[in-house]
């Protein structure tokens, strides 16, 4: 059982880890909450079953729902963030909060309200590694997973859209000196957020095979744990931070506390916040919050 | 959004309908209320409902009315919130001066709606509540057009335990959930246990909390104690969730639980897992009054936007179906004017007739209401595999027996 | 006479205010609470419990309340001290999911059946506190105390060098937000005399942020105008069936984008009580 969990506990962590990305890409450069994330990634996810739905295989279906996904973004970042950057960081925030609300709603008036499910033959395969059970399906979402954080850290850190990006986190004007559009970093900040939060919709839709328009709301405030945990400012964070919630989640149902749960997992954040606010892979920064 | 557009044009138009009516209310008009979760997290069965009762509607006014009056139904949609339909009602008794109010549907709602019900003396019937004991607290006004889940489990269980040879059981609910921890953490472990079965985490049963997407942690422990039934104290929308990680897990052992889980969604879920569940009404049921109710409603629900396309009626909607009947047949036996200067005594006698009810012929056969404001009505006890659902027991949840 | 429906939704705005009031005294010294609910809850289960199982009267009770969760407030207020900006609101939304997380499990208070038993109160005594607590923000927003707190929201370092004790009035405003939101918890539990953790959650927080900004976050007039409005608005738009809670999301948006520093603020307050200048 202990393996088993393990495993359930790293598939969980996977979910976490994109989502968190998700959060982290915009909170770490542009120190703005987007509350919109976690129905970016449940819109991810009804495309992504719109489309295996038309009989397309999974990677049209996650370009399908990493596209819709990241459009919306951009969406947000043009009428939510853009005209509002100057203004304190909570405004923005609640922007973005009004578009979770239309998301929301407007896929339950096109989808409905009740989950949505895969016909149970698909995606169903699985295999026994000794006495633990893998399905097909969890290998994907970590392999994915593993595979679009190695990208995002590649872009990050070695090209010239990922300096521009960090040199933005660091100081806006600094960065407008050194010749770095703002307005087009904070673009591509979002555009890769929506594609990370599209991409886990899919993944995680497909795996679990059961969707809702609500089951965003308190996965997003999870993940926003995870970022924490893992820091704002490093992309291994939220792939060290998933995984580790993950299997303390996982293991706190385990042995009995499947109530504690919650308790467990916000007081650690908190924890986190206030012996080590850069987080666990922050390196040294200081972080600087701006005004609310 | 040429349909968007649409809807918004008729809301405009239904708004204007709704607003120049309260000014003209007619002597010769029947108002009765109603309040449903048309969105929100339960929108599909709130919009079901509203579809189920402006069908009713248009039945009663084309047969003429209700003792020549036309009945008009004002429906207010509570997005599940509990204050809203607080609100909700408040409207409809003090602005919209109906004579009796159809719903809330949630548990939640009720707690909060029912004792504004008796502040303002209306009538509040809910058609899908089943934690227990609310309308009991909140007595004369509430009812519960639906049975509690402790008498139903006792007839569930011995079956249960016949049909499946079943030993032992462990627990899994939705922490979140007011009825669904009554259901898995008071009611079945009583009763189990009193069946001679044994629940092998009765002390620490296995949560997971509404909005979860991921259980498979619960389930691999579920799966540890290796029991011969599985009791999932759920809504049908989370039990899904569940029943899906179970299969995926191969843990492929029958399942238990109360009303919430009846729906066609769970059906798809895990169809090789048998569930069974206590029902008052599912749609492909066999009584004359169901097959005519389902033959009618089934094609506007499908035709409806919003719905899926292949929605069957639920029970909520023959439950709030029900209610609206019930208060029509008091009208019409119970003296009733409608009159405005008799607002307060036609809401008594609609009270009267509900405490009073005898023999109204519902979709599972009599119903009456007990003294704690419960239906008392014929149910069965389905069990759903391989894509739908059939009785297994018939039962009444009258305390002597016999409906 | 008032339609007992408008009087309903009077009541849930005189408890938003005060919620929203909450809010704005700690944001005052540029602090975001994403975590008021947990206080509301605190203060609702405290007061009901006093008047159900003691029997209290329920103004004591929601003194005591209130006190209970300002030294709650003032524990957490010590350890945000370290935290800035956005990094505080997501603490505090923390603390929030705990709280929500803890009743649901405590069940010597019904855990998530929630818990009965309390008097349902009048308009006229909600609206009592709701303009009490009001009156008190705007007597502190003209004393020389708001000029500190509002040092410390413009530029803290500098308001340490001239001398404030900036620790003071940060961990004070949390203290003093925290009653405020307990006030709002007790007569909430008195009003639909029934409570269940899922009344303290996130969205409830949000809510209170929301009505703060919405109405304008420099005045406390504001917080009036941004309760009512989401109070209203929602049942305003009913005629949109369906499209009524998307429709709220755009013009939450709406509103932001055109009035990003809240629907009220100096010069439009000034304006409106005919009062010529700034203050």
């Amino acid at each position: 059982m202990l393996l088993q969990q393990l495993v359930n506990g790293l598939t969980l962590g996977a979910v976490y880890t994109l989502i968190a990305l998700a959060f982290s890409l915009v909170m770490g450069i542009l120190s703005v909450l987007n509350l919109a994330i976690g129905e970016l990634f449940m819109l991810g996810g009804y495309i992504g079953f719109a489309v295996i739905a038309m009989h397309f295989p999974l990677p049209v279906a996650l370009a399908a729902g990493m596209a819709g996904a990241a459009i919306l973004s951009v969406v947000i970042q043009k009428v939510a963030y853009e005209p509002l950057r100057d203004a304190p960081l909570v405004t923005p925030m609640l922007s973005t909060l009004g578009f979770s609300i239309i998301l929301q709603n407007v896929v339950t008036n096109v989808w409905g309200s009740d989950p949505l499910q895969l016909p149970s033959e698909m995606f169903d395969n699985r295999v026994a590694l000794g006495s633990v059970d893998i399905g097909v399906m969890q290998l994907v979402v970590v392999g994915a997973t593993v595979a679009l954080v190695a990208i995002v850290a590649y872009i990050v850190q070695q090209t010239s859209v990922g300096r521009a990006l960090r040199a933005v986190a660091e100081s806006r004007e600094v960065a407008r000196l050194l010749g770095v559009s703002v307005n087009r970093v904070t673009l591509v900040a979002f555009l890769i957020s929506g594609l990370l939060a599209g991409a886990a919709g899919v993944l995680i839709s497909l795996h679990y095979a059961a969707i809702t328009p609500y089951i965003g709301v308190d996965i997003g405030l999870k993940a926003i744990a995870v970022m924490v945990i893992g820091g704002t400012t490093r992309v291994f964070g939220a792939l060290i931070a998933g995984p580790l919630i993950g299997i303390v989640e996982v293991f706190t149902i385990a042995y009995g506390g499947s109530q504690i749960r919650d308790l467990v997992v916000y007081g650690l954040m908190i924890l986190i916040l206030l012996l080590r606010p850069q987080g666990l892979l922050g390196g040294s920064r200081q972080d600087v919050g701006p005004r609310v | 959004m040429v349909q968007g557009r649409r809807l918004f044009l008729s809301g405009l138009v239904t708004a204007a309908l709704v607003s120049s009516a309260q000014f003209a209310y007619a002597q010769n008009t029947i108002t009765i209320g109603a309040i449903v979760p048309s969105s929100g997290p339960f929108a599909e069965w709130g919009r079901a409902n509203t579809v189920t009762l402006d069908m009713l509607e248009k039945q009663i006014n084309d047969g003429g009315g209700i003792n020549g009056a036309k009945l008009k139904l004002v429906i207010l949609d509570d997005a599940a919130k509990p204050a809203q339909a607080a609100n909700d009602l408040r409207k409809l008794a003090g602005d919209d001066k109906v004579l009796a109010v159809a719903g809330p549907l949630t548990s939640g709602a009720c707690e909060v709606t029912f004792p504004v019900a008796n502040q303002m003396k209306v009538v509040s019937t809910s058609q899908a509540s089943s934690k227990p004991g609310v309308a009991k607290a909140n007595r004369p006004w509430a009812f519960r057009n639906t049975v509690d889940e402790g008498i139903l489990a006792k007839t569930s269980v011995p079956y249960f335990k016949k049909a499946f040879n079943v030993k032992s059981v462990a627990i899994i609910y939705d922490a979140k959930d007011a009825v669904s921890t009554a259901i898995a953490t008071k009611i079945m472990p009583t009763i189990f246990t009193e069946n001679g079965i044994k629940v092998s985490n009765g002390d620490s049963p296995i949560s997971f909390n509404t909005g979860d997407l991921d259980v498979s942690a619960q389930v691999t422990k579920l799966k540890s104690l290796n029991p011969d039934g599985v009791v999932i104290g759920a809504d049908y929308s989370q039990a899904v969730t569940v029943l899906r990680e179970m299969k995926r897990q191969g843990l492929m052992k029958p399942v238990i639980g109360g009303t919430p889980l009846i729906s066609s969604a769970i059906l798809q879920a895990a169809p090789e897992i048998p569930v069974v569940a206590p029902a008052t009404f599912y749609a492909t049921m066999k009584t004359p009054k169901a097959e005519k109710f389902v033959s009618e409603l089934q094609p506007l629900l499908r035709k409806t936007s919003g719905l899926p396309k292949d929605i069957e009626p639920s029970m909520y909607d023959a439950n709030i179906y029900e209610i609206v009947s019930m208060y029509i047949d008091a009208i019409k036996k119970a003296d009733i004017t409608g009159k405005p200067a008799d607002l307060e005594a036609d809401r008594t006698k609609i009270r009267d007739y509900m405490a009073n009810l005898k023999g109204y012929e519902g979709f599972s056969g009599p119903v009456h209401f007990g003294a704690d404001g419960d239906a008392v009505k014929n149910f069965f006890i389905v069990q759903g595999q391989n894509g739908s659902w059939g009785t297994k027991v018939t039962g009444c949840s009258a305390s002597g027996g016999g409906c | 006479m008032m339609s007992t429906y408008y009087a309903g939704l009077l009541a849930d705005i005189g408890i938003l205010l005060i919620g929203t009031l909450s809010v704005y005294v700690i944001l005052a010294t540029g602090q975001l609470s994403l975590g008021n609910a947990g206080f509301m809850g605190i203060g609702s289960y405290i007061a009901s419990f006093l008047t159900v199982e003691w029997h209290w009267p329920l103004t004591v009770a929601l003194v005591i309340s209130a006190l209970a969760a300002s030294m709650i407030g003032i524990i957490v207020g010590f350890p945000a001290l370290r935290l800035k900006g956005i990094y505080l609101a997501i603490a505090t939304l923390g603390f929030g999911e705990m709280v929500r997380s803890f009743f649901l499990n405590f069940d010597r208070m019904g855990g998530s059946s929630g818990y009965h038993g309390m008097q349902h109160i009048s308009l006229a005594y909600i609206w009592l506190w709701a303009a009490g607590i009001f009156l008190i923000v705007t007597i502190l927003e003209r004393s020389q105390l708001w000029l500190e707190l509002r040092a410390v929201h413009d530029d803290e370092t500098a308001a340490g060098l001239v001398g404030l004790n900036t620790t003071h009035i940060k961990v004070g405003a949390f203290g003093f937000g925290a009653a405020i939101a307990a006030i709002a918890g007790g007569l909430f539990a008195h009003h639909y005399v029934y409570i269940e953790p899922g009344n303290f959650g996130f969205e409830r927080s949000i809510d209170f942020v929301l009505a703060v900004i919405l109405g304008g976050s420099t005045v406390g007039a504001g917080a009036v105008v941004g309760a009512g409005l989401l109070i209203l608005l929602p049942e305003w738009l009913r005629f949109l069936a369906d499209w009524r809670l998307a429709a709220f999301g755009v013009l939450l948006i709406l509103v932001l984008l055109l009035r990003r520093q809240g629907i009220l603020d100096r010069p439009l307050l000034a304006k409106l009580t005919f009062r010529s200048g700034a203050w």
